[in-house]
């Protein structure tokens, strides 16, 4: 029936160029940086974790599933370290290597891992036990370096290998032979991966510039090439199995495999590609290159929605996702000098804990003891509420009738009504310039220029604009100055600035000769507003020229 | 797709006969001006086959034709004008076919105290041309008497007859008095109807006011009709008529005043006469001490008068009687309170014994003065035992004041300004009468409504200046109609047409025009409004003045359509800052004007219409889609037939399309909350309109001279038609939708402003000073008559709506009216239906109101058209029937509605009024959430939307109907 009392709604400004993004907001919020160098320097070679296990694996042991997902491996010279996703902190060195070691892979039930290296041989680890990795598995086939060794993803027991010998070789872990090799690359095969949701499909990314999709249950070569500019360094199957991204040179190529095509060519780094990896539960691919570039891609349009810059050319990186819902936890990146850089986004609880904790500590640093025993005793009700509810529910039990300590919000369904600010409660009992002096304050904590302007606009709205801003004296209305001196430049908030410097000309004007202090600001903002004329001059003379070539291009 | 590249036929209309005059429309006239049209139409159609020499014959005949038509001119408009004499009823009919007109129904609620009935069952509620039965268990309509208040003949009076008063009659509560204020009085039977047709009739100059009391005469009790009743410009009386007194036209006269009293108040079975005149209060008591009155003549009272402190607006009496020795009985004391035009409430305890005894005027008898209130107090009334009092005015809060403490509660942030308050009879509850043509009871116990009833809320012409106006203020309030009334139906659901609305009469005609922030959602065939969304800025819990005492006024919205698939919805409102704000702004030589130009605020927004609760939800908002060095006026939305999309015009000459798409933000696709795709909507495509200068002779015209322009969609929706251009030449552009090319461009058909066009199969209807239809494949004037009022209002309230369905068009216009230049009380409109190949109008009728909107009825050939009373009206070809509400009574289901079964005892009322205000999200600060204590709460809408659903045949079965409407009375009624 009768209308609630709403607060003032803020205006929507047209969106300009570089606003921070939702999407930045949240690739920003991976902070709270751990670097952790290698030892010697030794190039971070390859990260990885292990991926998203398919139930069975799942439910081995107790132990392995509480270990599950907690650990990833970081390849680096010729050692493999493993690290706690948890603790971010270095659990186990392997280094049972004779030369250079390359993708450590841990296998998605988090027991083994598997390792190629310079040598050509490929060995199995124990990670669970001792601190030192017991051997459980060695295979010197390949007779040239191994760089890829990987688990399928479906079979416990099946991996997969690349090597410089240009062959790709799928395993069986007893046997001592491969169970199939792939030949048809023309050099160092680099990458390769197994196809999610099709068992049988593998590709394989090589120096001969080509990317082959190869089928263990096809006798013969590739069942599917495609053929690059430039050498390649990673593949990366999208989930879906349909689709695939190539690292080619500088460039990101997207391969369609059901259409057998290219699909498209990212071309946002300048130098090579060396490393992708699925972030965001597959909705996002984020690519490291040498140029030291991390670039988050979103996975529709393969369009950069966020990005960031390493002090070192990037050879690894890989979002490292935990969790139930396998949210993006780390972001783990691996620099030429030998830095592993941890990027982590806290998240939910946590993340509200952490701020808490950083509003405290400031006001401890300020020594705002008042502030501070305010949200003390703020944080004490809540947990007396928290308290009182608990008791209530664990009467439930016994008793007949339990009554709500607060209000029906949620079941009722009736919202809350909100509470007005202070200037929302000034603006809306006509005290106007008072809520002016409270939004233009540019100290104030919750000052925001567009809530200035909100109350500007309306106040024109509602016929106050003169109202507010009359019968001040120097010192109130000098805020007011400055702030339109500050805004009267910017194209949203220009014809605002515009009233109201027209309304203080009008008003005060005739006190100029009495203040210094006014006849300044009057002059800076003179000063300002004849700087923005002769730009608008500038820019129409500048499209009469452009406008005068177009019609001699027309023409033309 | 219409095809445009035929071969064309110059020739201009060439039958017309002398039978097409009616009294907005003349047959066309052919100036000299047309000679020149033609040669060009000619020279533009030289390359084609036609033989110019055989038009040039046919023209030369149609001329002569004209010209006698032309002649005959005068003779015609007396014509039209003797046709309108048929007095008796409402309308005046022509009809040449099977249209028909239904009769209205709405109408506006007056400024007038609805009535309980003893039981409290019903609530009487005046409007302005009928009185209305509403259940109050229900609030469903029981039945309309209709009352022939306005007379067609009295077309040149500047202020017409209306209902001044209503009053339930004392002695037998199943009928009521009405006086009207030419000094019909009907003597109404509520419960049967009877009585409408035969008004007494007194010979008065106007009548004022009207209270009626019983009277014990000759030991019977008898209504007698105090009658306030104007004497001269300054001077009044008070005459006392019985039954036997009205028939004779004789009454008795009480009093004689020598000031203008507008008010009488009545009490304690005529014991006690109040009337108040500006700031005086004059007060009679009963003379006849002892010996019983044996006719009216005998009533004799003595008269007291003191001066008040301010403008009395609403006064309340409360008796209070004993018995006297003898068993008579006798006033004890008298409570008065009076609501004055200034705020404040003067409250006088025990005022008869402060009386001095003898008539003298001006003894300072000194009040309590209660002061909340910042404008008029626009009611005030007693509560039922006496212990507070209730007030409620423009502030839109219901006000409580407990008289012992001074305590005041407060009932906030109504929907508009309280008009009325009347206690029940059993004293539990309030009617309140708001100025959005709503009323509503609540119960005094929970302060919740009980009963709602909400009209259509459209600007009418009042017959009362406001009770804001008794003081002088700084604005003005509009006492004419200025804008037509924006309205549209949706396509998916033709019973609910959508009408732009403010926040009541008096609160949006403030401004210089009309500010129209809302839309009401009506549903026709339950004649309810069913929901207000805002769709311009408004503000209903903020103070509506500025300090300085002017109003602030919200946005008008201009146009409004929706998309064919009823998804959409494109509104465009406009608002500029009042010119004065704008003193300091002024630079150079700009004028106020121009510089409130400069500011002026236009949107074009789109809204997605909820599938399940109807509710809109703002999509995009373009600031300035169409400008040159400012904001332009957009001229014209329309919507396309086929696909979602909008075309608009405005006065920068350009034709923008929009159209939706998916919402990205920052390259990705975003989406709501439950995952669906967003979308947003943007100009697809922008044509610049040729100016008539370029077309051929090269006619300056400066950019300064006003534009006008309208826009129609063929019904394939591959062609725009836009007629755009300056008064002296506007142009229809033909653009292809498709590439968004030129089609074709074709000058000359029309004369003046455009006032609207349409298209149907392959006729073009133009209407502006002429109405012209053009056949676009044969490139043929069919037929074009000239409209005979040109005036500035005229071209506003000139109305052109086609129904497709029929093939038919429908034209509305005023009536010229020599005696009075705006549309103001007592104009007319009338409305001529054509069936688009026939030159011949299919039905002509004049409407005693002005026709504020004329749209067509969705799904059926017919027409709804709304008039300044706030009336519908349907036009139906015979054989449709109108989705019009009856009511109950005439649907003989009374006794059904009364039994108190499940199903009809949906009560509407907290449910309606929360819908009412679902935007703004209700909540009350006196009402506590117990919906246990009322019953289930359903809205009629919900119901129907269930046995609605299908055509009987394709019904769900009986056990899911069941269930559904068994789920509707069993789950918790949600707030929405």
């Amino acid at each position: 029936m009768a209308a609630e009392v709403q607060p003032l709604a803020t205006l929507k400004l047209p969106t300009v160029v570089s606003p921070i993004t939702a999407e930045q907001r949240y690739w920003k919020s991976f902070k709270n940086q751990k670097s952790h160098t290698s030892t010697a320097a030794w190039p971070i070679s390859h990260i990885s974790f292990p991926g998203s296990t398919n139930g069975s694996a799942a439910s081995h042991s107790l132990v392995a599933a509480a270990k599950l997902n907690d650990l990833f491996a970081v390849t680096s010279g010729p050692r493999v370290d493993i690290f706690s996703i948890r603790k971010r902190e270095l659990l186990k060195t392997i280094g049972r290597f004779d030369s250079q070691a390359h993708s450590g892979e841990i296998r998605a039930d988090g027991r083994v891992l598997v390792a190629g290296e310079d040598s050509g041989k490929m060995q199995v680890f124990d990670v669970g036990t001792g601190t030192r990795a017991v051997i459980l598995k060695t295979w010197h086939v390949h007779k040239q370096p191994v760089w890829v060794t990987k688990w399928s993803p479906t079979e416990l027991t099946t991996l997969m290998s690349c090597s410089d010998d240009k062959t790709v070789r799928l395993w069986d872990l007893p046997s001592n032979a491969p169970s199939r090799l792939f030949a048809g690359h023309q050099d160092y095969v680099r990458s390769g991966a197994f196809m999610p949701d099709r068992n049988n499909l593998l590709v394989s990314g090589s120096y001969d510039s080509t990317v082959r999709v190869w089928d263990a249950r096809a006798p013969a070569g590739s069942v599917l090439t495609f053929k690059h500019a430039d050498p390649i360094e990673e593949v990366l199957p999208l989930p879906g199995g349909t689709t695939l991204l190539a690292a080619t040179g500088s460039a990101i190529s997207v391969l369609d495999l059901v259409a057998a095509k290219p699909l498209r060519l990212i071309t946002n780094h300048q130098k090579t590609v060396t490393s992708l990896s699925l972030a965001s539960n597959g909705r996002r691919v984020v690519s490291g290159s040498l140029d030291g570039h991390v670039k988050v891609f979103e996975t529709t349009n393969w369009n950069v929605v966020s990005g960031s810059k390493y002090p070192s050319p990037i050879l690894s990186l890989s979002v490292i996702a935990a969790g139930s819902g396998h949210e993006d936890r780390h972001l783990a990146v691996g620099m030429q000098s030998g830095v592993l850089s941890l990027r982590t986004r806290l998240s939910g609880a946590t993340a509200e804990k952490a701020r808490a904790r950083a509003v405290e500590d400031a006001l401890m640093v300020s020594g705002a003891s008042s502030k501070l025993a305010k949200i003390d005793s703020a944080k004490a009700k809540r947990k007396r509420n928290a308290a009182s509810n608990k008791s209530m529910a664990l009467l439930g039990e016994n008793v007949d009738v339990i009554i709500p300590t607060d209000a029906p919000n949620s079941a009722g369904g009736r919202k809350r009504r909100v509470k007005l600010k202070p200037w929302q409660r000034d603006f809306r009992e006509g005290r106007y310039a008072a809520c002016l002096d409270a939004v233009l304050d540019l100290s104030s904590p919750e000052y925001q220029p567009v809530t200035a302007l909100s109350v500007l606009v309306a106040l024109r709205h509602r016929s106050a604009l003169r109202e507010a801003l009359e019968g001040r004296d120097e010192v109130t209305v000098l805020p007011l100055l400055k702030w339109v001196i500050k805004y009267i430049s910017d194209p949203r908030y220009a014809t605002v600035c515009v009233d109201v410097a027209f309304q203080l000309f009008d008003i005060y004007s005739e006190y100029v000769g009495g203040s210094s202090e006014l006849a300044d600001q009057f002059a800076v903002m003179t000063g300002k507003v004849s700087r923005e004329v002769e730009k608008a001059q500038m820019a129409i003379i500048t499209n009469g020229m452009v406008q005068s070539l177009m019609i001699g291009g027309a023409e033309a | 797709m219409v095809e445009l590249r035929t071969p064309r036929k110059t020739s201009k209309a060439s039958k017309m006969d002398a039978n097409g005059e009616t009294a907005s429309l003349k047959k066309r006239k052919r100036e000299p001006k047309e000679e020149t049209t033609a040669s060009q139409k000619r020279q533009r159609s030289k390359p084609k086959t036609q033989p110019a020499a055989a038009n040039g014959n046919v023209d030369d005949t149609t001329d002569s034709q004209e010209s006698t038509l032309f002649e005959n001119k005068d003779l015609q408009t007396t014509n039209g004008d003797l046709e309108l004499t048929d007095a008796s009823n409402t309308l005046t009919t022509c009809n040449t076919s099977a249209w028909k007109v239904s009769n209205p129904m709405g109408g506006r609620m007056l400024d007038i105290d609805p009535i309980f009935s003893l039981d409290e069952r019903y609530l009487l509620i005046t409007y302005n041309t009928s009185i209305q039965v509403y259940s109050t268990e229900d609030s469903l309509l029981v039945r309309r008497i209709s009352l022939p208040i306005t007379k067609l003949d009295s077309g040149t009076e500047l202020s017409s007859p209306h209902i001044v008063a209503s009053v339930l009659s004392a002695s037998a509560p199943e009928f009521l008095w009405v006086a009207c204020s030419d000094g019909r009085i009907w003597h109404l039977n509520w419960a049967t109807g009877e009585g409408a047709e035969t008004p007494f009739t007194i010979d008065v100059k106007k009548v004022l006011d009207m209270t009626v009391e019983s009277v014990d005469i000759r030991d019977k009790q008898e209504d007698v009709l105090f009658i306030l009743q104007k004497l001269t410009k300054s001077s009044a009386q008070i005459v006392a008529y019985d039954l036997k007194a009205l028939r004779t036209k004789t009454g008795k006269l009480i009093h004689t005043y020598d000031e203008n009293p507008q008010l009488l108040r009545s009490a304690a079975g005529g014991r006690l006469i109040v009337a108040a005149a500006k700031e005086t209060l004059h007060i009679g008591t009963l003379k006849s001490k002892g010996k019983t009155v044996k006719a009216v003549d005998d009533l004799e009272y003595a008269f007291h008068s003191f001066g008040v402190p301010d403008l009395v607006t609403c006064l309340d009496i409360r008796p209070t009687l004993q018995t006297t020795k003898k068993g008579g009985i006798e006033i004890q004391f008298v409570d008065l309170v009076i609501g004055c035009a200034r705020g404040a409430i003067y409250v006088y305890g025990d005022l008869l014994s402060k009386l001095p005894g003898s008539a003298t005027k001006g003894v300072p008898i000194q009040p309590r003065k209660l002061h909340w209130h910042r404008r008029a107090v626009h009611s005030v009334k007693w509560s039922e035992d006496g212990n507070y009092l209730i007030s409620g005015g423009a502030e839109t809060v219901l006000v409580l004041w407990q008289l012992d403490t001074g305590k005041r509660d407060f009932l906030p942030h109504l929907s508009a300004t309280i008009e009325n308050i009347v206690v029940s009879p059993k004293g539990s509850s309030y009617a309140l009468h708001l100025d959005d043509n709503s009323a509503m009871v609540l119960s005094t116990a929970e302060m919740k409504p009980t009963t709602y009833v909400s009209g259509i809320q459209s600007l009418v012409l009042s017959d009362k200046p406001s009770k804001e106006s008794l003081v002088r203020r700084v604005w003005r309030s509009v006492d004419e109609i200025s804008t037509p009334l924006i309205t549209t139906s949706n396509p998916t659901n033709p019973s609910q047409i959508f009408l732009c609305v403010g926040n009541g009469q008096q609160a949006s005609s403030t401004g210089n025009a009309p500010s129209t922030p809302l839309i009401q959602v009506f549903d026709v065939s339950s004649f309810q409004g069913v929901s207000k969304h805002p769709i311009a800025r408004t503000n209903p819990t903020d103070t509506n003045m500025t300090s300085q005492g002017a109003p602030i006024i919200e946005p008008r919205v201009t146009k409004m359509a929706f998309s064919h698939d009823g998804k959409w919805l494109a509104s465009v409102d406009e608002w500029q800052p009042p010119e004065r704000d704008l003193e300091p702004l002024l630079t150079g030589s700009k004028t106020t004007c121009e510089v409130s130009r400069e500011r002026r605020e236009i949107y074009l927004k789109f809204w997605e219409i909820d599938a399940e609760d109807n509710s809109l939800q703002l999509v995009s908002r373009i600031n300035e889609a169409h400008f040159t060095t400012e904001s332009e006026t957009i001229l014209d939305v329309a919507s396309d037939p086929i696909s979602s999309r909008f075309a608009s015009l405005g006065t920068d000459g350009v034709v923008r399309f929009w159209s939706p798409k998916l919402r990205r933000k920052d390259g990705l696709a975003s989406t709501g909350p439950e995952g669906q795709q967003l979308r947003t909507w943007s100009c697809s495509r922008a044509v610049e309109l040729p100016a008539y200068g370029q077309l051929e002779e090269a006619v300056e015209v400066s950019p300064k001279t006003p534009r006008s322009g309208a826009l129609a969609f063929s019904e394939d929706g591959s062609v725009l038609f836009a007629a755009y251009g300056p008064s002296s030449g506007a142009v229809v552009a033909v653009i292809d939708t498709a590439t968004g090319a030129i089609r074709d461009t074709i000058p000359d058909l029309s004369r003046g402003d455009i006032r609207g066009v349409e298209a149907v199969s392959s006729s073009l209807i133009i209407l502006s000073e002429d109405l012209t239809v053009y056949d676009i494949v044969s490139d043929e004037v069919q037929y074009s008559f000239a409209l005979k009022e040109t005036s500035e209002a005229a071209k506003q309230m000139t109305h052109l709506a086609v129904n497709r369905e029929s093939r038919s068009f429908a034209v509305a216009a005023p009536i010229p009216n020599s005696s009075q230049e705006k549309l103001k009380k007592g104009a007319k409109s009338e409305l001529v239906v054509f069936s688009v190949n026939e030159e011949v109008p299919q039905l002509i009728q004049t409407f005693p109101q002005v026709i504020t909107a004329v749209l067509p009825a969705t799904n059926s050939a017919g027409f709804v058209a709304v008039d300044a009373a706030a009336q519908i009206w349907s036009i139906t070809e015979s054989g449709e029937q109108a989705q019009m509400l009856q009511p109950l009574a005439d649907l003989n289901m009374e006794e059904s509605a009364s039994a108190v079964a499940p199903v009809d005892h949906a009560v509407e009322d907290g449910e309606a009024s929360d819908e009412e205000m679902q935007d703004a999200d209700a909540d009350v600060e006196m009402e506590d959430d117990d919906y246990d204590v009322h019953q289930a709460v359903v809205a009629p809408q919900k119901l129907a939307e269930i046995f609605n659903a299908a055509p009987a045949f394709a019904m769900a079965p009986i056990e899911d109907i069941f269930n559904q409407v068994a789920s509707l009375f069993s789950t918790r009624p949600s707030t929405i």
